[in-house]
């Protein structure tokens, strides 16, 4: 692992900073950046080459507004210039990076009115055009480049070797929150990654209400911890380290639900993957076997199991077909374990997801 | 109901529901009691049985040291004229005077002059401050206020008000509204009659101290009248609530998207002007340059009270930019400005079986196949047709709720129109923009110009004008829509 998020309650830097912030201006950036003290000051110290997510750094660098705007003009220029070329499998075209590239300085610069002559930056000038030419050129994720996904009304932190959350995926939460009585129930977020459902959930729940959220990836646990305790969740969320129902064991027949997004892409289809994933996240949170389905009918079956008798479950699949074929078999061979099956489509009319209850 | 359907219907296909001015002739009623004509009357009969206070008492409520001691004398010696006040909340209100007559109305006909504020003379100060009401009661629709609040009353006074707790909840909120509305303006013609009262009684007495008190009063008054006036521009149902300005390019391809962009960019600095938060809510921009359309939210204080005026077409003349044979064009834009009601008067309910929520631009496999910032939501309400979509937050979440809450007020503003349709008292009348509706003219070629159809006013300095210093035009369509004759 390079790199180490501890929990203490001071922020320090990486080397590459020249200037190191005097005491006081420390303290006043705690109370200029909102997002350090709420949700939780919850520390992130790191050692390079990795650093925090763009946002939580301190601004101690500054560059001249006509420098700023030039590497504006240069990135606008680059994104232009590339954007039919990326659309080709399926990756951005010049709009969306256009607007990528104002949520990158809106996460690197403080905003400041156009009259001061001075842009303060969260990280050199040279170091955004080196980013933002790995966005381009690498096709490097958006998401990593920054170090967070805003996930519902969540701002996750993600780096590499964690998936980085979909939009689809945001509505497990709300299935979550149709169930009667979830709010003080024992819930598993299964393959958690970065542990957006997890802290979605963990949010919502009352006193009596907990999330074991498990992964197999140690990278991604940690990433899940540092999201966890920047919302304040630590004592609502466990994590646990371990492949799939493995680590849930003590609770066997006691989850009142259980979520999961497990890999589902088959793995014929991950060579044709657009760039930003399929040369950037992690292949263990995609790859779902031969048709895509091994670990969704491993988690089927595991559920019958863990869950408790009225138990709630909700999968995210890779579309129409899975789902079908997951209803199905649980319409059918387990209609005696299952009910109330049903498939939920996401915004874009796909089903997306297979819920049920256990009998 | 078939009219409402038919209406959204509208509203859905082309821009939506746009706001047109009060209409002004619903309250064109005579006004009596602002004509010099019956004031004089009643200043001799009420001269004839004026009470005034014993002199001696007056000596010893002003002797014992100033205004601040006598506050409490002074309620007591008004009780002389309680009649005048308003004498119970259901009642309509009786016309103040001063202990020997003289009712504002009667001030400002008697045609003082008004002289600088530094003058010291009380009749100028009267003249200033009686103008100043009257100009307020005109432009709070003074008679118009009356009537409601009467029948607001009636209604408020029904034993069974309370079965229905929703209704009797805004019934009473909106006669609380009105009532403070009036009593405001009514303590404002007391201050001013008592200070004459008082002015008159100082002189009599040679205390030069208190008539000097009195004296200053009025000149304090006469600064607030100003802000009074102004507020009374904004006292219109919703002018408080923040706002949603929409701009449309009209036809005419190129020209016209760019055209909107630099209106929509005008209303941006214009509400940066004025202190409201702004945000882009949706934007189509144009295939080569500019908007086809956007909608911006105005956060603040009256952000709908000055941007409903201007709601309308606006057109631009000038070379064009794309012509390469720079020839002349004439391009157009639709405003529409929409009130964001606040939390308890919401009118439209939406229930969520009546919503389609779709990803809006969503292709090929979606879910773990595909990494995008993309994240736009649109969300249609199926009974209505009415759709908006947000495609400018970070997470798809966030995109929803804006779109729910542009929708919402769309919403809003449908339900209002039905209610004017249905409810005559309801005069606000809301119409479908029309690209004849035009309400402005910006010329930068062959001579410079920004003109108001509706008021004649003008500048000389289009950029100026769009760089967002609007309040010029903004002032004067108020004032001019308001301080009409006859609408009182």
């Amino acid at each position: 692992m390079n790199w180490i998020w501890t929990v203490e309650m001071t922020l320090r830097f990486p080397l590459a900073i020249r200037s190191p912030l005097p005491p006081a201006l420390a303290s006043s950036l705690h109370r200029r950046l909102p997002i350090l003290s709420s949700p939780s000051a919850a520390a992130l110290s790191s050692s390079p080459p990795a650093s925090p997510p763009l946002f939580l750094r301190p601004l101690v660098f500054s560059a001249s507004r006509s420098d700023f705007l030039d590497f504006r003009r240069w990135a606008e220029s680059l994104a232009l210039a590339a954007g039919p070329r990326l659309t080709c499998d399926g990756g951005p075209d010049a709009g969306l990076l256009g607007r990528e590239l104002s949520w990158l300085l809106e996460d690197a610069s403080a905003s400041s009115d156009s009259s001061v002559d001075e842009v303060r930056l969260r990280v050199e000038l040279e170091e955004l055009y080196r980013l933002w030419r790995e966005r381009i050129e690498k096709r490097r994720p958006f998401q990593y480049i920054v170090g967070c996904e805003h996930w519902r009304d969540l701002i996750l932190v993600v780096k590499e070797g964690v998936l980085i959350p979909r939009p689809e995926t945001e509505v497990v939460v709300d299935l979550v929150a149709e169930v009667q009585g979830f709010e003080k129930g024992l819930w598993a977020d299964l393959g958690t990654g970065s542990g957006a459902i997890a802290v979605g959930i963990g949010r919502m729940l009352k006193e009596g209400g907990r999330v074991l959220a498990t992964d197999l990836s140690p990278v991604a646990l940690e990433v899940a911890r540092v999201n966890v305790e920047r919302y304040e969740l630590k004592d609502k969320i466990e994590l646990r380290q371990g492949s799939w129902f493995e680590p849930l064991q003590d609770v066997e027949g006691e989850l009142m639900g259980l979520v999961s997004n497990p890999p589902y892409i088959p793995s014929t289809n991950l060579s044709g993957l657009q760039a930003e994933v399929g040369q950037h996240e992690p292949k263990l949170a995609l790859d779902g076997g031969d048709d895509g389905m091994d670990h969704l009918l491993h988690l089927c079956e595991g559920s019958s199991l863990a869950l408790k008798s009225g138990g709630f479950f909700a999968f995210e699949t890779n579309g129409d077909k899975q789902s079908k074929f997951i209803a199905d078999l649980m319409t059918t061979r387990w209609r005696k374990v299952f009910h109330n099956v049903k498939m939920v489509s996401d915004f874009a009319g796909i089903k997306r997801f297979v819920t049920g209850f256990r009998r | 109901m078939a009219a409402f359907l038919n209406f959204a219907k509208r509203s859905a296909s082309k821009p939506r529901c746009f706001l047109l001015p009060k209409n002004p002739n619903a309250f064109a009623v005579d006004n009596p009691l602002s004509s010099a004509a019956t004031a004089a009357p009643s200043f001799s009969t009420s001269q004839s049985h004026a009470q005034f206070p014993t002199r001696p008492r007056f000596k010893q409520l002003f002797d014992g040291g100033g205004i601040a001691s006598g506050t409490g004398e002074i309620i007591r010696f008004t009780q002389f004229r309680e009649p005048r006040w308003i004498s119970s909340q259901s009642t309509a209100v009786s016309v103040p005077t001063t202990a020997d007559g003289l009712t504002v109305d009667a001030i400002a006909a008697k045609g003082w002059p008004i002289l600088d504020e530094s003058e010291s003379d009380w009749r100028s100060h009267a003249a200033a401050i009686a103008q100043s009401v009257q100009l307020i009661k005109k432009r709070l629709q003074w008679r118009k206020l009356i009537i409601r609040l009467d029948q607001l009353s009636f209604v408020i006074n029904k034993p069974n008000l309370w079965d229905d707790p929703v209704y009797a909840g805004r019934v009473s909120r909106e006669h609380g509204e009105l009532f403070n509305k009036i009593k405001e303006v009514n303590s404002y013609e007391h201050e001013l009659l008592e200070h004459i009262d008082l002015i008159k009684l100082a002189r009599e007495e040679n205390d030069e101290e208190l008539e000097l008190e009195s004296m200053n009063a009025l000149v304090n008054m006469r600064r607030n009248a100003k802000e009074k006036e102004l507020e009374a521009l904004l006292s219109g149902d919703n002018d408080s609530c923040s706002c949603f300005i929409e701009v449309q390019a009209g036809a005419g391809g190129t020209e016209s998207m760019d055209w909107a962009s630099m209106v929509m960019n005008m209303y941006k600095s214009w509400a940066q002007r004025r202190g409201f938060a702004v945000t882009v809510v949706e934007e189509m921009p144009g295939e080569i340059a500019g908007i086809k359309r956007a909608t911006i939210k105005l956060d603040g204080e009256y952000a709908f009270g000055y941007a409903k005026s201007e709601v309308g077409v606006h057109r631009l003349v000038r070379i064009s930019p794309f012509d390469s044979g720079k020839r002349r064009h004439t391009s157009f834009a639709a405003v529409a400005v929409i009130p964001i009601l606040g939390d308890g008067s919401t009118r439209y309910e939406i229930k969520e079986s009546d919503l389609r929520i779709e990803r809006f631009r969503a292709s090929g496999a979606g879910g773990q196949h595909v990494n995008t910032t993309e994240s736009a939501v649109r969300i249609v309400h199926i009974p209505t047709g009415i759709s908006a979509t947000c495609q400018n937050e970070r997470s798809q979440h966030s995109n929803k709720n804006s779109a729910m809450a542009v929708l919402q007020s769309r919403l809003d503003q449908l339900e209002m129109a039905r209610q004017a349709q249905i409810n005559a008292e309801h005069t606000q009348s809301l119409a479908e923009i029309s690209w004849g509706n035009q309400i402005r003219t910006y010329v930068l070629h062959p001579y410079r110009m920004v003109k108001d159809l509706r008021t004649n006013y003008e500048v000389s300095d289009p950029s100026s004008v769009l760089d967002g210093d609007l309040d010029g035009f903004i002032l004067n369509f108020l004032s001019a829509s308001l301080d009409k004759d006859g609408n009182i």
